[in-house]
């Protein structure tokens, strides 16, 4: 369990709306800081600008899908560490046990219930190693 | 009396009893010598009258007219006699109406009266007629003797009887002629009549030497005769056989023509041999230009390796191939996946003579099922995507996050998650039928403790339950069992039963849910007080889109589909589900599980 409380996440998703709903559920509900973006391109400079404590990253988004970035996240030493949980609508038992393998830190499935996504997220947080 | 009767028993009881010579029976040749006789005797009687008359003619002249034309008489009657005999036996022989027996008596008496005849001319006439008339008779009566001979040749006590009747009389007038010449010829006469009788015994054994020589002919003609019956009848027979099976050949030569799928016999070395019409069709080659050629011009060129592996394996194995997925390729080039069947056909001997390839084209069956899977994806993230939207909105309005909302806005927006929810769910149960059904859906099976499980799905469902204002118990205290299952498509199981148990639950009522151990299985039950499930229904219960027909069931909500996934579910974790009507009314729908750990260990 990490010494600190989570706090700053960084949600990487390309639909707008529910981009505004996870943002409202994580403020409000979750009291977290949050940063939102839309394009997984842009990801990199955000992550370096923002300094989240956890990603949140959607599975399926135009320009680059989130496994690759995911990929990507986990080659770059900057960025390698960095805790990456996925909000996904699909992906089977298989392509998820990659993923976990991968160092994926956990999975959140889609419609995801905004209540309970700030306590999903601790949870995960809480089971990471230090 | 024990040794003698061990001794019989100790002697082989195949040893068979000797065989009776296949020789002549005797009652066929006497059947056979009746017959020889009998047809002889026509020739007799008019020898006999021609004989006579001429003797009587010359016998004539003199004092003894009158006994002369008495004895003519006598002959004539005789003769009459004899041929109504041979008359009655043309009529009756073969008729079995008369013993052969009997008709050798017959014809002993008439033999006897004809030699008689010539008996009595020789004591009538020879007394009475001068010396030339005396030598005529004399030679008459040697002559009708000798010649008796050939008439009765097939019996020679016949003869005897036959030649007696001449010789007997014959030999009294010369003996009491007084004359010393008469009286020495006298010797004589019986004397050439025991020549003639040796002589008719002689032929008679020629005779019957030449029946027996008849009688194998016979026998060997008649089994000549039925070798032949039976040739002709096996010719019949190999001629219907090679008839009938001609026609299966052309009927099944007809449904391989016609079958839509492709059929190739191809030889050892993989060579085509004979193509049908389909497989013309498929590969649209004409048979002229396939036939000889080697199998592989019918795979893309990239798996020709592949192909060859295979095709190897299958000489070697000798074992048919069921489902075989082949990369083929058309005379177009157009390539086409085709799905083939392939058998050898091996002879006595082990060897494969020939190889039969039945194939049909699923180039667009493939394409249509990725298009499907394609759409399914797409339908799947398409739909979740706006829902993700709705319900997160609605639920953080109706959270009171957003602020405390207007009372009757705040209906609103709960009616509108609950049924955003529920088009969510339908969309969740279609997309999970769909899997289960195409096969795409697999479990992840572990150890788990039933119990928990159980527990959990309690707390996840209680406040479904209280939207129905239904409470969910155990009944008891729970075993400790250990199932090997998916717990989250156990958990999906046990929510739809207790969903279900809470919507047909009367207000205020309790659903028990239950867990018991039962040898190597465990059942769970879920016990409600609901109105039951009608007759009509209960058939079809836990097929796709099944729902009783009445208006709760559309009120309370549910896709139909809900049953059908658990039944699936529980079928693939090696379980049963059903269904009972509880006493005091209501519902109990239960399945089971095997037991992870055997029940006899644990029972230790």
């Amino acid at each position: 369990m990490p010494q600190r409380p989570l706090n700053r996440i960084l949600y990487i998703e390309d639909e707008e709306d529910i981009q505004r709903i996870a943002r409202l559920a994580l403020e409000r509900i979750g009291k977290f800081t949050v940063e939102v973006v839309g394009d997984p391109l842009k990801a990199m400079e955000a992550i370096a600008a923002f300094g989240p404590d956890l990603v949140l990253l959607d599975w399926m988004m135009p320009g680059m899908d989130g496994p690759t970035l995911f990929r990507r996240l986990r080659e770059d030493e900057r960025t390698k560490h960095l805790p990456v949980v996925f909000m996904t609508a699909k992906a089977s038992a298989a392509e998820l046990a990659e993923l976990q393998q991968l160092g994926a830190a956990g999975t959140i499935s889609k419609p995801f219930a905004p209540k309970e996504l700030p306590d999903q997220l601790r949870a995960i947080w809480n089971a990471l190693p230090d | 009396m024990t040794d003698s009767a061990a001794s019989v028993a100790a002697v082989p009881k195949s040893r068979s009893a000797p065989v009776p010579l296949q020789g002549v029976d005797a009652r066929s040749l006497l059947a056979d010598r009746v017959e020889q006789l009998y047809w002889q005797l026509p020739l007799g009687v008019v020898a006999t009258v021609v004989v006579s008359f001429i003797a009587a003619f010359e016998l004539r002249a003199g004092r003894y007219a009158e006994i002369v034309a008495g004895w003519g008489a006598l002959v004539l009657i005789i003769s009459a006699a004899r041929m109504g005999l041979y008359l009655y036996w043309v009529h009756y022989a073969g008729r079995g109406v008369v013993a052969p027996e009997q008709w050798l008596r017959w014809l002993g008496i008439a033999a006897l009266a004809s030699g008689a005849t010539w008996g009595i001319a020789a004591s009538v006439f020879f007394p009475s007629h001068a010396d030339e008339q005396q030598v005529f008779l004399a030679l008459l009566l040697t002559g009708a003797m000798a010649g008796g001979i050939s008439m009765y040749a097939a019996s020679w006590p016949m003869y005897a009887v036959y030649g007696a009747g001449i010789a007997l009389p014959f030999t009294y007038v010369l003996a009491t002629f007084g004359n010393r010449l008469f009286t020495e010829v006298a010797v004589l006469v019986p004397a050439f009549y025991a020549v003639c009788v040796a002589i008719a015994w002689r032929l008679n054994e020629v005779f019957d030497s030449g029946y027996r020589l008849r009688h194998a002919y016979r026998r060997l003609t008649d089994a000549n005769a039925e070798l032949n019956q039976r040739l002709q009848q096996q010719l019949a027979e190999l001629t219907e056989a090679r008839r009938q099976v001609e026609a299966s050949g052309r009927k099944l030569a007809l449904f391989v023509e016609r079958s839509p799928i492709a059929v190739l016999e191809l030889d050892p070395d993989g060579r085509i041999r004979e193509i049908n019409r389909a497989a013309e069709l498929i590969f649209s080659y004409a048979p002229d230009e396939i036939v000889g050629e080697s199998a592989r011009r019918l795979v893309l060129p990239e798996h020709h390796a592949e192909f060859d592996a295979q095709w190897r394996h299958l000489i070697e194995t000798r074992e048919p191939l069921a489902r075989l997925r082949l990369r083929n390729v058309r005379r177009d080039g157009i390539p086409i996946v085709c799905e083939w069947t392939v058998t050898p056909l091996v002879n006595p001997g082990g060897e494969v003579v020939s190889v039969i390839a039945q194939g049909r084209d699923i180039t667009q069956e493939l394409e249509a099922e990725r298009v499907k899977k394609e759409f399914t994806s797409t339908l799947s993230h398409e739909l979740r995507t706006p829902l993700t939207s709705i319900i997160g909105s609605l639920q953080l309005v109706n959270s009171g996050v957003m602020g405390e909302p207007d009372k009757e806005v705040l209906e609103l927006t709960v009616v509108a998650e609950r049924n955003a929810q529920r088009l969510l769910d339908l969309i969740n149960d279609i997309l999970d039928i769909e899997k289960i059904e195409s096969g795409k859906l697999t479990l992840a099976p572990e150890p788990l403790a039933l119990e928990d499980v159980l527990r959990e799905a309690l707390v996840l469902n209680r406040a479904f339950g209280e939207r129905f204002r239904v409470r969910f118990e155990l009944r008891a205290e729970p075993p400790s069992v250990r199932v090997h299952a998916d717990r989250k498509r156990l958990l999906q199981v046990l929510t739809n039963l207790l969903s279900n148990a809470a919507k047909f639950s009367p207000e205020g009522g309790t659903v028990e849910v239950s867990l018991e151990q039962r040898g190597a299985r465990v059942r769970v039950g879920v016990h409600d007080r609901g109105p039951g499930i009608p007759e009509n229904f209960r058939a079809r219960i836990f097929s796709r889109f099944a729902q009783a027909e009445s208006a709760a069931t559309r009120q309370k909500g549910g896709t139909g589909l809900g049953l059908a996934i658990c039944k699936r579910l529980v079928e693939m974790m090696q379980g049963t589900i059903g269904f009972a009507d509880r006493e005091g009314g209501g519902t109990t729908f239960f399945f089971e599980l095997p037991v992870l750990d055997a029940p006899a260990a644990r029972a230790a």
